[in-house]
């Protein structure tokens, strides 16, 4: 019990320097990935701060990246930095691309095609 | 306690198959199958789980290998387009889910069987690229279910938060398509493929397009962009390049040859590569059948602005396998220019005359609508269209054939 205590307190650290208020929701399902989470409301607001929190992410990213590179160019590590910067970058584009998108009246409609706001008229 | 026992249900659907419950090793059970059978002398402990009936199984399973795009790339919208109605994520469900559902067509990524989180990854060293980050024994399992009609429940891999999520229910559709980057890679489940496409980027077009997505954003540089793609290169040269030769069509994206020294990548040559001998399917051809043709189509009856449309066709090999390729070197600025050479392509699979037109022009929006990306992928829509009504087709033709036996 108490590695596993130690577990959940190391993990807030280490995020201590990228972790805003919208995600603190997330860092408690940082240290157990691997279980089940019967979650009733997902953390949507990380989702809906994407592409502020999310253009942070890939900037981080990039510095970690760059970071663990000037060790070692050809090690697993330096691969997999690079990688979480490309994963980053594509989440954060079509984060972009759905933002563009939407539009408040289409979704709602989409939903509840029988309200007075979106009823249409063929004849 | 697991109830162990399992009965094979000898009905009219001989395709149904009921697997016993795994545990997978994220923890999540499989959708347990009981079929409660009254007789005198059996009885089974009944569990409150949820008796799933099986479909006719007729479900068509595509493969789609592609790198950093799932679920919402083009290629898949253009493919559901082309089925009719819209393909949008689950209602109700995570809104982080890479899953699309229209009414013919679930498309799932493949990054949600990803063995290691963003951290665990990190952890070990590996890319997602490498196949020790990846689970192909949930893979093939939930493939397999699906195909024979059994829904499932999918893990999810959040992209934003790296982190991998309570799974949701895929329910059998009749056309499945699995988006990632290792659809043909595992033995197993390239034998489930019913069609696969590889779609290969060149690293100049890659670089270009890199750049386009990232310049805007903050923290990238070219050098940023540059260092990302060879760190990478590695471990897709390894895992992901060599998936080419499965495929039963591969569509590669070059830089043009009609312009000298381009490296903006605005103008692309784009080739369709079509596998030889391949159930159900009959590979687009121009003019003849198994010769070599060139073709510019802007002349007399097509007037076209810089740098202009050429066409070429031919058998070639690939990989050992002999093959016909199309291919296509330039850009459509009118209606007129891509209904002009949707007439003169033959084995096309449309239903109606202008249908390859008609689907470009739906998607006008999307990237490469106006060049041979779009072409080819609406084209290879149409043609997996065609496929999956002929296996329907000989499906549903079998069995008449064992009454008439």
């Amino acid at each position: 019990m108490a590695s596993i205590a130690g577990l959940t307190l190391k993990t807030p650290r280490i995020l201590a320097k990228t972790s805003d208020s919208p995600k603190t929701k997330a860092i408690n399902n940082f240290s157990f990935p691997w279980k089940k989470r019967f979650n009733t409301q997902f953390p949507r607001l990380v989702a809906a701060a994407a592409p502020e929190g999310l253009s942070e992410k890939v900037a981080e990213s990039i510095k970690t990246a760059e970071e663990a590179c000037a060790e070692d160019p050809v090690s697993g590590e330096c691969a997999a930095a690079w990688d979480e910067v490309e994963e980053l970058s594509a989440a954060a584009s079509h984060a972009k691309d759905k933002k563009k998108e939407s539009d408040p009246l289409e979704n709602y409609c989409k939903e509840n095609p029988e309200t007075d706001e979106c009823r249409t008229y063929d004849n | 306690m697991a109830v162990s026992t399992v009965y094979t249900v000898l009905s009219l659907n001989s395709a149904c198959s009921i697997s016993k419950p795994n545990k997978t090793h994220l923890g999540f059970n499989q959708k347990q199958l009981v079929f409660f059978k009254k007789t005198t002398t059996i009885t089974t402990t009944r569990r409150a789980t949820t008796v799933i009936t099986c479909s006719a199984g007729d479900t068509v399973v595509i493969g789609l290998a592609a790198d950093s795009g799932c679920g919402k790339s083009t290629f898949m919208r253009r493919l559901t387009s082309v089925f009719g109605g819209a393909a949008e994520p689950p209602k109700g469900g995570n809104p982080d889910s890479n899953t699309l559902i229209s009414d013919t067509t679930t498309v799932i990524c493949l990054d949600d069987y990803h063995s290691l989180d963003r951290t665990g990854r990190k952890e070990k060293g590996v890319t997602a690229l490498d196949p020790r980050a990846n689970n192909f024994d949930l893979m093939y399992e939930q493939v397999k279910a699906i195909k024979n009609g059994v829904a499932v429940e999918k893990p999810i891999y959040n992209h934003v938060t790296g982190l991998i999520d309570p799974p949701e229910l895929i329910k059998p559709p009749k056309i499945f398509v699995i988006e990632g980057l290792h659809p043909m890679y595992d033995a197993r489940v390239r034998e489930l493929l019913d069609f696969s496409i590889y779609l290969d980027i060149s690293n100049e077009v890659k670089f270009a397009w890199k750049i386009q997505r990232d310049m805007a954003e903050r923290g990238h540089s070219l050098e940023s962009i540059k260092a990302s793609i060879e760190a990478r290169k590695p471990d897709f040269d390894a895992y992901i390049d060599p998936q080419k030769q499965y495929a039963d069509a591969v569509i590669e994206v070059l830089p043009t040859q009609l312009i000298p020294d381009d490296n903006e990548g605005k103008v692309l040559r784009v080739r369709l590569i079509m596998k030889e001998g391949v159930k159900y399917f009959n590979p687009v051809y121009l003019f003849d059948e198994g010769s070599t043709i060139s073709w510019i189509p802007c002349g007399r009856k097509l007037t076209c602005s810089y740098p202009g449309i050429k066409f070429s066709y031919g058998p070639e090999t690939y990989f050992g396998h002999e093959v016909s390729v199309l291919e296509m070197d330039g850009q459509f600025d009118r209606l007129d220019e891509l209904i002009y050479v949707e007439s003169h392509l033959s084995n096309i699979s449309t239903k109606f005359y202008g249908e390859v037109t008609q689907q470009m022009l739906k998607h006008a929006d999307f990237p490469g609508s106006n060049n041979g990306t779009g072409l080819f992928q609406t084209i290879v829509g149409l043609k997996i269209r065609d496929l999956y009504e002929q296996i329907v087709a000989s499906k549903t033709g079998a069995p008449l054939e064992a009454t008439k036996a």
